[in-house]
């Protein structure tokens, strides 16, 4: 043990034996991150660098290198076609919608969880909402197309028995939206909660104390206690969902959309595998996705530079 | 301290709400169990609510006889299992270097890696890759490209730089070099954050289904997710035809057998998900550690 002190500190002193030493140290530790750089290279950078496409007119036989210049002419076409300006659309009025609607709701239900206290059915309503966070779409779709199916849904079938007419609640454009966000919503308020469980656990419950002490009802509690305790985190996830604003996901999308309602329902993600995988239009599609990742990467720097201003920067 | 009148108004309103909002999570799966163990005349008239009718197995055996389930549910698990150690052995790996200090350019490859939450090439240009590696139709496809996951891996190399550095200094003293000491000291002390990262990425791999869709054309080697999702959209196609037609419904016993599809998915998930909620409500608390 004290030889290889005295090493140390002998290694400390020459520092070019130290920089030698260090160099020493650093080779398993690049053995060991190859992987990780192998794969940041060709899965990650590679990719981006396939982006060049969108200024190109793609053709299989000349590959993404040989593929003749086009300029901005994808882009031109993308901004200029009323298909894609309403997809575009349609894109930014989900997720904002999503947002708007969605983001307070798992806010309410951690601080409305905060105020049970019997143990058990607190811990009995977490599990009945955490657990969609782990079905994936295609369950959470499955549920929602059965359940407001026009002929054999349960829903439809009691609105057949009072009114006497099935309600199109799939093939309505704004009943389908409706459906789409709240079963967004319903997937993930509960998991989405727990961050903002997390945060008020670390209120001071002295607080509460002498607030009700000096007469102050729930709701002045929770006003001025609870919400500006979890402000900090409310500011950060903010930051967060307004950084995924380009990106509906693919998922739901794809798995409740129908052909009547393709009108709000087509969305960046599901045009770009319609078109580009589908009908092989790879350049204008990969235009797209330069479109969406660039505003989306610009949503994010500038949330973020907003979010310094109150101190709650991510990096 | 008693409660007023008001606080009992506000308790009573809060369990109220909390009661409807746990329904909303338990009646849809009520009703999908009714489904798929009704029988087909019950689920048709739309009868079937939160218990079956008319009691039937039938939707299960025809589902594990005329479709191809069971092959979908393998292909489901080998995906999960060899996925999920691929990225766990390609995570630990890359995060031990990023989470030493003395680790050269560290603060650059942390960088490029965090770079790439933000940016990527996109749909697009990620097949093209594949394509050129010649990896379409292999699972390669989907375990290559989703191996690490930048959160997963921030996460871990928070958790490896919060290790007390007085046990990796006397571990270094007795002369234990980089691999023994990933392998000796700082896994076996990041059991409960290897846990759950092991289920994030097996949640993930599990519940896989834009890569599967895109990637994997030939149809025995598709996922349960994607299976039981064309399954669903088959079947409303056809409902949609029985819909112009009425005399045909009888003929059809689509939807239990769609409901049935739905269970062979969740089952699976609630059989796990006592680990799960554990695990994963400790994972959310290991992400918001700002790293």
């Amino acid at each position: 043990m004290a030889a290889h002190r005295a090493e140390a500190v002998t290694a400390r002193g020459a520092s070019a034996h130290g920089r030698a030493r260090l160099l020493r140290r650093n080779i398993p530790l690049y053995v060991m991150f190859l992987p990780g750089i192998v794969f940041l290279l060709l899965f990650k950078y590679i990719p981006m660098g396939g982006l060049v496409i969108a200024f190109k007119e793609y053709n299989m036989y000349d590959g993404i290198l040989g593929s003749p210049w086009v300029g901005m002419d994808n882009f031109n076409m993308l901004f200029n076609q009323m298909q894609t300006v309403t997809i575009i659309k349609n894109t930014l009025m989900l997720s904002v919608l999503s947002l708007v609607i969605g983001f307070p709701v798992p806010i309410a239900l951690a601080i409305m969880l905060n105020e049970v206290r019997k143990a058990w059915f607190k811990k009995s309503v977490q599990t009945l909402l955490y657990l969609p966070h782990f079905f994936s779409w295609v369950i959470v779709s499955g549920i929602v197309l059965e359940i407001f199916s026009l002929e054999s849904g349960v829903i439809n079938h009691w609105i057949t028995r009072l009114t006497g007419e099935p309600f199109p609640f799939l093939y309505e454009p704004g009943s389908w939206v409706a459906i789409f966000i709240g079963s967004g919503i319903w997937k993930e308020m509960g998991f989405s909660a727990i961050i903002y469980l997390a945060a008020l656990t670390t209120i001071d419950p002295h607080q509460y104390e002498s607030a009700s002490l000096d007469g102050a009802t729930k709701w002045q509690q929770i006003r001025y206690i609870t919400i500006p305790g979890i402000m900090p985190t409310i500011v950060l996830l903010l930051i967060l969902s307004v950084g995924k604003v380009m990106d509906v996901g693919f998922d739901p999308v794809f798995m409740l959309q129908n052909e009547v309602v393709s009108n709000v329902s087509n969305v960046i993600s599901t045009y770009i595998y319609t078109f580009g995988l589908q009908r092989a239009q790879f350049s204008l599609t990969t235009a797209m996705g330069l479109f969406e990742n660039l505003v989306g990467l610009i949503l994010v720097l500038t949330a973020n530079q907003i979010a310094r201003k109150f101190n709650q920067e991510l990096w | 301290m008693k409660d007023t009148f008001g606080d009992k108004v506000f308790y009573a309103c809060n369990y109220g709400l909390l009661f409807l909002l746990s329904l909303t999570c338990l009646f849809p799966l009520l009703h999908i169990v009714s489904l798929s163990l009704s029988d087909s005349h019950s689920v048709m008239s739309g009868f079937v609510t939160i218990w079956p009718q008319g009691w039937s197995i039938e939707s299960y055996r025809q589902l594990f006889v005329n479709t191809r389930i069971l092959p979908a549910f393998g292909n489901s698990v080998l995906i999960t299992v060899v996925g999920s150690a691929i990225s766990m052995i390609a995570t630990i790996l890359t995060a031990y270097p990023l989470s030493r200090n003395y680790f050269i350019g560290r603060r650059f490859f942390t960088l490029a890696a965090v770079f790439t939450m933000m940016f990527s090439g996109g749909m697009i240009p990620h097949y093209l890759l594949m394509k050129q590696l010649d990896l379409i139709n292999t699972y390669w496809s989907l375990w290559l490209p989703a191996a690490i996951s930048v959160y997963n891996l921030l996460v871990l190399r928070t958790f490896f730089v919060n290790i007390p550095e007085e046990i990796e200094e006397a571990a270094r003293m007795d002369g234990c070099g980089e691999w023994r000491m990933l392998l000796r000291i700082m896994l076996p002390l990041s059991l409960p954050a290897l846990a759950t990262l092991t289920l994030f990425y097996a949640v993930g791999y599990w519940n896989s289904f834009m890569s599967v869709l895109i990637y994997i054309n030939e149809t025995y080697k598709f996922n349960l997710t994607v299976l039981v999702q064309q399954m669903i959209r088959k079947q409303s196609v056809l409902t949609e035809m029985v819909y112009a037609q009425p005399d045909d419904v009888a003929e059809i016993t689509g939807e239990g057998i769609k409901a049935a599809g739905i269970m062979v998915m969740i089952i699976p998930m609630l059989i796990v998900y006592p680990l799960l909620q554990r695990y994963f409500v400790k994972g959310v608390m290991l992400g918001s550690v700002k790293g």
